[in-house]
């Protein structure tokens, strides 16, 4: 654990081939987004700046998907299809993280709120400040 | 009465119409806690006197297995979508859809039955599956969305 309370925690898809890491708190805050593509994959979003999130395997195993306005840059592992992780439209400056493919959840206190997607226009700008990066 | 239920991929390359005789609410949904559905969220249905056939263009279905790798998850290779699980029995076709992946209508807001397998056996896997899987048609067509 680092000296500001947030750990280090790994994560990866379900064949193995790509792994990566995400330091979060204790007690983190996630969105269940009903957006097409969200309510698809059943991600549920943990949102961190760029400092706080490491591709540790696998990077050339992914696979990108775009769509509509192509900010978002949608992950997955061209083996299993799992989607761990993307670059979110909401936050480009850094990464969404599925909290399905965390290892585990074992003292991380998720609180899992909903995100209105459908109305992505009048909704994301409340998920700005999560991709901010420490003073 | 019969119905034709369907959905598809995010991308659209792969659609998956469900014909049943059987209305969505009385069709079962099921979540899965195996390891790949857990990380998917898969809500799957099927119905042993129903049928599924999924229309794929042509190179877009990656196959994955795990465990005894006798099924095959059928992928979406260009958005990454689980679509469906299939796996030969006894010279046929059978399978599972995932409602989630292709956003099958008719199945909003019902809470699934939460579904352990892990102590099965590998003949009571089968057994399970005939008495509740359904015949599935995979063709290579682009589909007609």
């Amino acid at each position: 654990m680092t000296d500001d309370g947030f750990s280090w925690r790994g994560g990866g898809c379900h064949c193995g081939g790509v792994r990566f890491e995400v330091c979060l708190p204790a007690e983190v805050e996630a969105q269940a987004c009903n957006c097409s593509m969200c309510a698809k994959t059943g991600f549920i979003h943990i949102i961190v700046p760029e400092s706080r999130f490491r591709i540790t395997k696998g990077a050339e195993r992914l696979s990108e998907y775009t769509f509509n306005t192509r900010v978002a840059k949608h992950l997955f592992c061209s083996e299993c299809g799992i989607k761990g992780f993307y670059r979110p439209r909401s936050n480009p400056d850094g990464w969404s993280v599925n909290a399905r493919c965390l290892d585990t959840t074992d003292g991380l206190d998720l609180k899992i709120e909903l995100f209105d997607g459908q109305n992505w226009e009048a909704n994301a700008h409340g998920l700005s400040h999560l991709s901010k990066e420490p003073a | 009465m019969s119905h034709q239920l369907a959905g598809h991929c995010h991308c659209g390359a792969v659609r998956a119409i469900l014909d049943t005789p059987r209305a969505a609410a009385d069709l079962p949904l099921r979540a899965c806690q195996c390891s790949f559905c857990r990380t998917r969220g898969a809500l799957t249905t099927s119905d042993p006197e129903g049928h599924l056939h999924i229309e794929a263009a042509p190179g877009s279905v990656n196959r994955y297995r795990f465990g005894l790798r006798v099924t095959d998850f059928l992928l979406c290779a260009e958005c990454g979508a689980y679509v469906a699980a299939v796996s030969e029995i006894e010279g046929a076709l059978m399978g599972v859809l995932n409602v989630r992946g292709v956003d099958l209508a008719g199945f909003e807001g019902r809470d699934p039955d939460p579904m352990i397998y892990d102590e099965e056996t590998p003949d009571q896997r089968l057994a399970r599956r005939q008495d509740r899987w359904m015949p599935v048609a995979l063709v290579e067509a682009q589909p007609s969305i």
